[in-house]
C-alpha cells in the first residue's frame, strides 16, 4: 500500500511561507521541490496546486513576486515572503503546534 | 483588514496573465523535466514523468482564474443581464413601475432640493462655520443698533477676527438695480475676493473717502453684459456718485439668503444717500452684525465678552423699553435673515407628503410584483427544481427590483431639477438660492432609492420563493403557495389606503384653509381700487409728495367713473409701515403693542367700505389747526378703553401720555386685514393727513363703472398733476391679498396634486389585489356557482372582502387623518378646535372609490360561466 499521503487541507499556504521563510527567494518549483525534499516522499503533492496557493498567498499580501531567470534559463517568477507573510506564518505555526500537542495528547489517552 | 487587500487586488487584476501563467508553468515542467533527466531518464520519459507529475494543467488554470475572480460581482453582472431580459419581455410592466418611481423619487428630490437650499446650505464664503451673529436681544426679539454702537463695539472688542454690519435697507439705482449698505470689512470678514477690479475695504469706508460700489455677478451680467468697461463708471444713488470698482465672484448673493443683492457700497455713504445721519446718529436702529470668532472662541465666551461692551454703550442705541436686553452670539455658517424660518415648515411637511406618497408608490408596485410573482410560479419551480438556491433566486429578483430603482432614479433626477425650479417658483422663496445638486442630495437619492427597492422588492421576492416545488411544477391548485401572499396583498393595500386617507385628508384641510383665507371677513370692501405711490425716503421725495396730498385728492375726486376717492399716507397694502407708541392717561404704552398710524384724507373710510362701529370718520372739518382728532380701529378702543366708549377719550402718539399732544377720539372702525390675510389685527391710528401732514403714499378709488377704466383715468390723471410721479400697481384687494398667500397656495397645490394622486394609487391597489383575488378563486367561484350561489351572492363575497379591507384601512387611515389634522392646525386658517368634518369627507370620497374600483372585478366574477372555470386548470 501507498503509504504516501494527500496533502492536508490548509497546510500548503503554511508549507510554502515556511519554505519561502527559509530559503530566501524562490521560484514555484523551486518551492515545490524544497516542500517534497522536507517531507521525504512522505507526500503527494501535485506541484501545478502550489500556483493557485502562491496567488492566494500574494492577493493577502503575504509574498510579492517578480520575473527572473531560472537555472536552465528560463524566464521564472520568483516568489519572497513579506513582513506580513513572517507575522502571518508565526502566528500560524504556533496554531499548528498547538493542534497537534492537542491531537498527540489526545491519541495517547485514546489508546 | 486582509479581505480587503484581496478585494483590491482583485479589483486591480493583479496575478498573471494566462499566457503568463502558462510560461511560467511550462518552466517549471522544463526543470522537472531536466531533473529527471539528470537521474539517468531517456529525455522523452522524463517528459512524460514531469507532465505526470504536474498533472491536472487545466484544473489548475481554472483553479487560477477562481481566485482571481470576485464571484459577487460576476454574479451581480449575471443576474443584472437577466433582469434586464425579463423586463424586455414585459415591457408595459416595466415602463409603468419606472415611470411611477421615477415620478416619485422626482417629486422627493424636487422637495429636498429645495429643502437643502433654504435650510442645510452654507453661505458660498470661506469657512462659513465661522461666521456669527452678534445680535441684541430685548427679551427674545433681536434688535437692530445703530452705527455709533457697532463702532464702538468692532473697535473694542478681544473675541472677534473682525466684525461688521449690514443695513437691510435698499438702495434703488436708477435702473432698477437694488444695492446695499455694508461696513468696510464685509468682503473681508467674509473672505470674498472680486472676480475682476477690487473688493472695497475698511480704506473705503472712512467719512470723505471716494464713493465706490461693488457690483454683484448676477447685475454686472444683467446690466453691463459682462464687460470690463463697467469697472470705473459710476451709480447715480441720490447724493452721491459712486465709482464701479469691481465685481463679486458669481455664486456670491449676499449674507441673506433669497434675497440677492445688487451692488454693496461703504456705509460711509448713508448721509449723501439716504436722509437722516446715522453714521452719527444714535436715533437710528438699522444694523445687523456679523463677525467671524477668533479661532478657540467659544460662542459663550464671546457673548460673556460682548456683554459689558453692550452695556458701557447701551446710550449709543435705542432700545424702546427698558434696558433688560442681553447680547446673544448665534452661528450665521448660513448666513441672515429668516428665510429659513419661514420655510421650515411647509417644507418639512411637503417632505413628509412626498415620503408618504413615495412609501404608497412603493406598495402599488409591490403589489404588482407579487402579481408577477404569482404568474413567475413555474419558472422559479423548475429553476429550484434545477437545483437554485433559495437565496440565488431572492437575489435575481431583488436585482430586478434594483434595475428597476436605477431607471427609475436616473429619470428622477432631470424630473427633480424642474421640480424644485418650479417648487421655489411656486413658494416664492427669493432670488439668488442655488438649486444644485450636492453630495447632500446625493446620499439622500442613493438612501431613497435603496429604501424603495427594499419597500417594493423585498417581500414580494421573498414570497415568491417560498414556493413548494412539487406544486409549482404541477401548475395545478394555484391556490396553495397563495394564502399567504395574499393576506400581504391584503396588508399592502390596507397600507395604501391609510395612507391615502392621511393624504387626501391633508389635501382638503389645505384647500379649505385656503379658501378660508380668501373668503374671510377683511372688514371692508374689496373691490376698491388701490394706486399705490412708492416713496423713496429722502427728504426731496418726502416734502415732493407731501405737497401733493389736496392737488392729488382733489384731482381724483373729480374723475368721471369713480364715486368717491381718498388719499393715504402708511395706508393698508402700502410697503411702507409707520408705526407708533399709544398712551392714554391711565394707560403707557406697552411692549407687545404694535400700532401703525395710518395719515387719511376726507373719505377714506366710504371709499375703503370700512364700516364705523362707533363715532364718525375724518372729514373735511379735520383741518390743520382745528381740535386734533383721531379714529382707532376696534382693537385699539377695546385694549386702550376696554367696554367703555372710546369716543371723546384722549389718546397720544407717545410711549407716556402727554397732554400737549393729546388727540380726541372721534370714531372706532372695524378692523380691517390691512397688509396680509392671517396676521392678528394689531391696533390702528387713522389720522387727518391735514393735521399730521405726511407723503402720499397710495390713492384708493371707489369705481362707479368698469374697474379697469377707473384704473387708466387714475393713472392719466396722476401724471395730469404730477408727470414725473412715479405710480406702482393699480390693483383692487382682493388682488393685493393674493400675494400674501404664497405657502397657502404652496400647500394646497402640492398637497392637492399629491391627494389626487394618493386617490388613484388608491384606485389601482384595490382593483389590483381584488382582480388577483378573483383570477385565484375562479375554481372555487365557479363551484359555488354551479351548486346554486346567485349572482347577487357572488357580488356579495367581493363586496364583504372589500368591506372588510375598508374598515381595517379606514380605521387606521383614520386615527392618521385625526392626528394630521390636529398637528396641521397652527398651519390652518379659520378651523373650529374640534371640527373633524374633513377627514370624514375624505373617507367617504375614498370609501367610494374603493367600492367603484371592485365593480369590475366583482361582475367579472359573478359572470364567470361554471363550466369553462370547472375546466380551468
Amino acid at each position: 500500500m501507498d503509504n504516501r499521503s494527500e496533502v492536508p487541507y490548509g497546510t500548503l499556504d503554511l508549507m510554502v511561507l515556511k519554505t519561502l521563510d527559509t530559503l530566501g527567494t524562490l521560484h514555484g518549483y523551486g518551492i515545490a521541490r524544497r516542500i517534497e525534499q522536507v517531507a521525504e516522499g512522505a507526500l503527494e503533492l501535485n506541484q501545478g496546486t502550489i500556483y493557485p496557493a502562491l496567488l492566494r498567498l500574494e492577493q493577502k499580501g503575504w509574498i510579492t513576486s517578480e520575473w527572473g531567470a531560472s537555472d536552465n534559463n528560463r524566464r521564472a517568477r520568483f516568489y519572497t515572503i513579506t513582513r506580513a507573510g513572517r507575522k502571518q506564518l508565526a502566528a500560524e505555526a504556533e496554531n499548528w503546534s498547538r493542534t497537534v500537542a492537542m491531537m498527540a495528547r489526545m491519541l495517547e489517552g485514546e489508546s | 483588514m486582509t479581505w480587503l487587500r484581496v478585494l483590491f487586488s482583485r479589483l486591480a487584476g493583479r496575478g498573471r496573465t494566462p499566457a503568463e501563467l502558462a510560461e511560467e508553468m511550462a518552466a517549471h515542467r522544463a526543470s522537472l523535466a531536466a531533473e529527471y533527466e539528470r537521474r539517468g531518464m531517456t529525455a522523452e520519459a522524463a517528459h512524460a514523468e514531469a507532465r505526470r507529475q504536474f498533472a491536472g494543467a487545466t484544473q489548475v488554470r481554472e483553479l487560477y482564474y477562481e481566485q482571481r475572480r470576485i464571484p459577487l460581482l460576476d454574479n451581480l453582472a449575471r443576474d443584472i443581464v437577466y433582469a434586464l431580459r425579463q423586463l424586455r419581455a414585459s415591457p408595459g410592466f416595466a415602463f409603468a413601475a419606472v415611470l411611477t418611481l421615477a415620478l416619485g423619487l422626482g417629486a422627493n428630490l424636487a422637495i429636498y432640493r429645495v429643502l437643502d437650499a433654504v435650510l442645510f446650505r452654507e453661505l458660498p464664503v470661506r469657512d462659513p462655520g465661522g461666521l456669527v451673529q452678534i445680535q441684541l436681544l430685548e427679551g427674545s426679539d433681536p434688535q437692530r443698533v445703530s452705527y455709533p454702537l457697532f463702532r464702538e463695539l468692532a473697535a473694542r472688542q478681544q473675541v472677534l477676527d473682525s466684525l461688521f454690519a449690514v443695513s437691510d435697507v435698499g438702495l434703488p439705482a436708477p435702473d432698477g438695480g437694488r444695492g446695499f449698505m455694508v461696513s468696510g470689512a464685509y468682503f473681508r470678514t467674509l473672505g470674498i475676493p472680486a472676480q475682476i477690479g477690487r473688493v472695497f475695504t475698511e480704506e473705503d469706508d472712512r467719512p470723505g473717502a471716494q464713493p465706490v460700489a461693488v457690483l454683484s455677478d448676477s447685475y454686472w451680467t444683467r446690466e453691463y453684459a459682462r464687460s470690463t468697461s463697467a469697472i470705473g463708471r459710476t451709480l447715480q444713488l441720490n447724493g452721491a456718485r459712486a465709482a464701479i470698482i469691481g465685481v463679486a465672484p458669481a455664486g456670491f448673493f449676499g449674507e441673506t439668503p433669497g434675497a440677492a443683492r445688487d451692488f454693496w457700497v461703504p456705509m460711509s455713504l448713508q448721509p449723501a444717500i439716504t436722509p437722516g445721519d446715522r453714521i452719527n446718529g444714535a436715533a437710528y436702529s438699522w444694523l445687523s452684525m456679523i463677525g467671524r470668532l477668533r479661532p478657540g472662541v467659544a460662542a459663550r465666551q464671546a457673548e460673556a465678552a460682548l456683554d459689558p461692551l453692550f452695556r458701557e454703550f447701551a446710550h449709543l442705541t435705542v432700545t424702546r423699553f427698558g434696558r433688560d436686553y442681553r447680547v446673544r452670539v448665534a452661528p450665521a455658517n448660513r448666513g441672515i435673515g429668516d428665510l429659513d424660518r419661514r420655510f421650515e415648515r411647509p417644507l418639512w411637511l411637503l417632505m413628509g407628503m412626498a415620503g408618504l406618497v413615495l412609501v404608497m408608490l412603493c406598495s402599488n408596485l409591490a403589489n404588482l410584483l407579487l402579481g408577477r410573482a404569482a404568474v413567475r410560479t413555474h419558472e422559479i419551480g423548475v429553476r429550484l427544481a434545477l437545483g437554485a438556491g433559495r437565496w440565488r433566486i431572492l437575489r435575481q429578483l431583488l436585482t430586478e427590483s434594483l434595475v428597476l430603482c436605477a431607471a427609475g432614479i436616473a429619470l428622477a433626477f432631470p424630473l427633480g431639477s424642474r421640480g424644485a425650479s418650479a417648487l421655489a417658483a411656486l413658494a416664492s422663496v427669493g432670488t439668488g438660492l442655488r438649486l444644485e445638486a450636492g453630495w447632500h442630495e446625493a446620499i439622500f437619492a442613493l438612501a431613497a432609492a435603496l429604501a424603495c427597492t427594499c419597500m417594493f422588492g423585498l417581500a414580494p421576492a421573498f414570497a415568491a420563493t417560498r414556493v413548494d416545488v412539487h406544486s409549482a411544477l404541477q401548475s395545478q391548485h394555484r391556490t396553495t403557495a397563495g394564502a399567504r401572499r395574499r393576506h400581504f396583498a391584503n396588508a399592502l393595500v390596507i397600507a395604501q389606503i391609510s395612507l391615502s386617507l392621511v393624504l387626501i385628508c391633508g389635501a382638503a384641510l389645505f384647500a379649505r384653509s385656503l379658501w378660508n383665507l380668501r373668503h374671510q371677513d377683511f372688514g371692508m370692501s374689496r373691490d376698491a381700487l388701490l394706486v399705490d405711490i412708492p416713496l423713496e425716503l429722502t427728504p426731496q421725495a418726502i416734502a415732493h409728495q407731501g405737497a401733493l396730498v389736496w392737488p392729488l385728492y382733489e384731482r381724483m375726486n373729480l374723475l368721471p367713473g369713480v364715486r368717491s376717492a381718498a388719499v393715504s399716507a402708511f395706508g393698508p397694502m402700502s410697503s411702507l409701515l409707520r408705526t407708533v407708541g399709544i398712551s392714554t392717561p391711565e394707560r403707557a404704552a406697552q411692549r407687545t403693542d404694535v400700532t401703525r398710524l395710518v395719515c387719511v384724507s376726507p373719505g377714506f373710510f366710504e371709499t375703503m367700505g370700512i364700516p364705523m362701529a362707533a363715532g364718525r370718520g375724518i372729514t373735511a372739518e379735520d383741518r390743520a389747526g382745528a381740535a386734533p382728532v383721531v379714529v382707532l380701529n376696534q382693537g385699539a378702543a377695546r385694549a386702550l378703553f376696554g367696554a367703555g366708549s372710546a369716543i371723546g377719550r384722549f389718546v397720544s402718539q407717545k410711549d407716556r401720555y402727554a397732554a400737549r399732544d393729546a388727540m380726541q377720539v372721534i370714531g372706532v372702525a372695524r378692523d380691517v386685514r390691512f397688509s396680509s390675510a392671517r396676521e392678528p389685527f394689531g391696533f390702528v391710528l387713522y389720522v387727518p393727513i391735514a393735521q399730521s401732514p405726511a407723503p402720499v403714499t397710495g390713492i384708493v378709488l371707489r369705481p362707479a363703472g368698469n374697474p379697469a377704466q377707473a384704473a387708466a383715468a387714475a393713472r392719466a390723471a396722476v401724471k395730469s398733476v404730477d408727470p414725473n410721479l412715479k405710480i406702482g400697481a393699480i390693483r383692487n384687494y382682493a388682488e393685493a391679498f393674493e400675494g400674501g398667500l404664497g405657502n397657502d397656495k404652496l400647500l394646497a397645490a402640492i398637497a392637492g396634486t399629491f391627494g389626487l394622486l394618493a386617490l388613484a394609487l388608491c384606485y389601482i391597489g384595490v382593483y389590483g389585489v381584488l382582480s388577483y383575488a378573483v383570477e385565484r378563486r375562479t375554481h372555487e367561484i365557479g363551484i359555488r356557482i354551479a351548486l346554486g350561489a346567485g349572482r347577487a351572492g357572488i357580488y356579495r363575497m367581493v363586496l364583504g372582502e372589500v368591506s372588510l379591507l375598508m374598515a381595517a384601512s379606514l380605521l387606521v387611515g383614520g386615527a392618521g387623518a385625526v392626528a394630521a389634522t390636529r398637528a396641521l392646525r397652527g398651519m390652518l386658517f379659520g378651523f373650529a378646535a374640534a371640527d373633524y368634518t374633513l377627514p370624514l369627507l375624505a373617507a367617504v370620497l375614498l370609501g367610494s372609490a374603493a367600492f367603484a374600483a371592485s365593480y369590475l372585478p366583482a361582475r367579472r366574477a359573478s359572470r364567470l360561466d361554471p363550466v369553462d372555470a370547472l375546466r380551468q386548470d
